[in-house]
């Protein structure tokens, strides 16, 4: 007793930092370090991209505008609802890309779009070509993107051709694999993967990629190698849509078609 | 955790408060240049772990507690950047106790070189634990999003080798300002 109150005379102070400090790296993890990459966000500010690209457009088409005579005027502006895709989208955000995975493990990449421009958890990101990923966790001006690139990252996809479905799963070496649920799917290389109506977390329809190669012979199930059609390890700006994640996939259909009439 | 040694013009207490500055604004510093990305930063898609080596190089200036105690507050904010799991804490405590272990040969501490190595040896005890904690995962669960045993290990090869060498290549630019500051 009189050992443990002489410990604890001692090393009172010292024991009371480390919890002290323990939790609060263990709060700053909770909050998925928002406030760490809200710092980042506010020390790279000189670091990124001023207007975005469609800001930009629209600036030098206003300067544009300002200098053609007025009868021009009804053209123009039909015209730049054309070139606004921002607004014409209506809810879709761009962002440009801050940060990358902090960990070679992880495949993620950080914006400079956050809760305030109406990014919320589980938007869908595309780039120039296709799919990116998934917002999964967003702070006031930073939002956290998992690409589909990473090994913890899953979706329903099917190729456009056949219809053949199957899943796309990343890889810890950063590949991309697509497993088929038929053991003989109809698919051969250069065929164009989109999203399936059995994604949970995606929209179907978004273009994924092409196979590149493929085992048919893989045990338990086919697989094939993706290339991406979205270039991911040089992005620089990507476009956040809004997207509600279907949260019970089991759940029956809310109507059945059927032709024979229902027996009461 | 914070003890001022030695005297100089600044009082204990200045002292003690410029040493949690230190300390937190370096440990900051590792965590921001984390998702950065500058030209002579990467190898083969890998980055220097800044965060391991402000691990080390604070371990081997502290006794052991104090060094599992960095590694795992550190480790749980780098967690906080990436993702849950697979944790960085297991890994960087290890780190921090080995590291702390081998400071009891005095001669480390004054040469930047074996420090360099050490770090070497450490990104690599890192990243294993990090490949050990997936391989569990993948034999222990079910439904583990890892696809195989040879990819975890040929991508931890991967990994382990670059990050080993970026780490210890970028060590003299946090141990001198460190060292420097822990020394006196």
């Amino acid at each position: 007793m009189f050992a443990l109150r002489r410990w604890w005379d001692r090393y009172a102070a010292r024991a009371g930092v480390a919890a002290l400090v323990i939790s609060l790296a263990w709060a700053m993890r909770q909050t998925q370090g928002a406030a760490i990459y809200e710092m980042y966000q506010v020390l790279t500010a000189p670091l990124q991209p001023g207007l975005t690209q469609a800001e930009r457009l629209e600036n030098a088409y206003v300067l544009e505008l300002q200098q053609r005579v007025i009868e021009l005027e009804n053209q123009n502006q039909s015209l730049r609802t054309n070139i606004d895709y921002a607004d014409d989208q209506g809810k879709v955000t761009i962002a440009a890309v801050i940060g990358r995975s902090a960990d070679s493990w992880w495949q993620q990449i950080t914006v400079n779009k956050g809760s305030t421009d109406g990014v919320t958890e589980g938007d869908i990101t595309t780039g120039p070509g296709g799919l990116v990923g998934r917002v999964v966790s967003v702070s006031p001006n930073t939002s956290q993107i998992l690409l589909i690139t990473d090994p913890t990252s899953q979706m329903g996809v099917k190729v456009s051709r056949s219809r053949a479905l199957g899943v796309v799963r990343g890889n810890v070496d950063g590949r991309v694999i697509m497993q088929f649920f038929e053991t003989t799917p109809d698919v051969k290389p250069g065929d164009v993967i989109v999203t399936s109506s059995y994604s949970r977390l995606f929209p179907q329809g978004v273009p994924v990629g092409r196979i590149e190669s493929m085992d048919l012979k893989k045990s338990p199930a086919p697989e094939a190698v993706i290339q991406l059609s979205s270039p991911i390890s040089v992005l620089e700006w990507i476009t956040i849509h809004p997207f509600e994640a279907k949260i019970d996939v089991n759940a029956p259909p809310a109507e059945i078609a059927d032709d024979d009439p229902a027996t009461p | 955790m914070t003890t001022s040694k030695g005297k100089s013009t600044l009082s204990d207490l200045q002292k003690t408060c410029l040493n949690i500055l230190i300390v937190v604004g370096s440990g900051l510093i590792c965590l921001l240049l984390s998702p950065m990305r500058f030209p002579g930063i990467e190898l083969l898609d890998v980055t220097p772990n800044w965060v391991l080596i402000w691990v080390v190089i604070w371990s081997i200036h502290h006794p052991i507690v104090d060094g599992a105690i960095a590694g795992i507050v550190l480790g749980l904010m780098h967690d906080s950047l990436t993702g849950a799991f697979p944790t960085h804490a297991l890994g960087l405590m290890v780190v921090g106790m080995l590291s702390a272990r081998l400071q009891r040969q005095r001669l480390i501490r004054e040469n930047v070189v074996l420090v360099a190595f050490i770090v070497f040896g450490m990104a690599v005890v890192a990243a294993t634990l990090i490949a050990l904690q997936m391989s569990f995962h993948y034999l222990l669960w079910p439904n583990s999003p890892y696809l195989s045993l040879w990819q975890i290990w040929r991508t931890h090869q991967r990994v382990a080798l670059s990050s080993a060498i970026l780490s210890s290549l970028w060590t003299p630019a946090l141990y001198y300002p460190l060292h420097f500051w822990w020394k006196r």
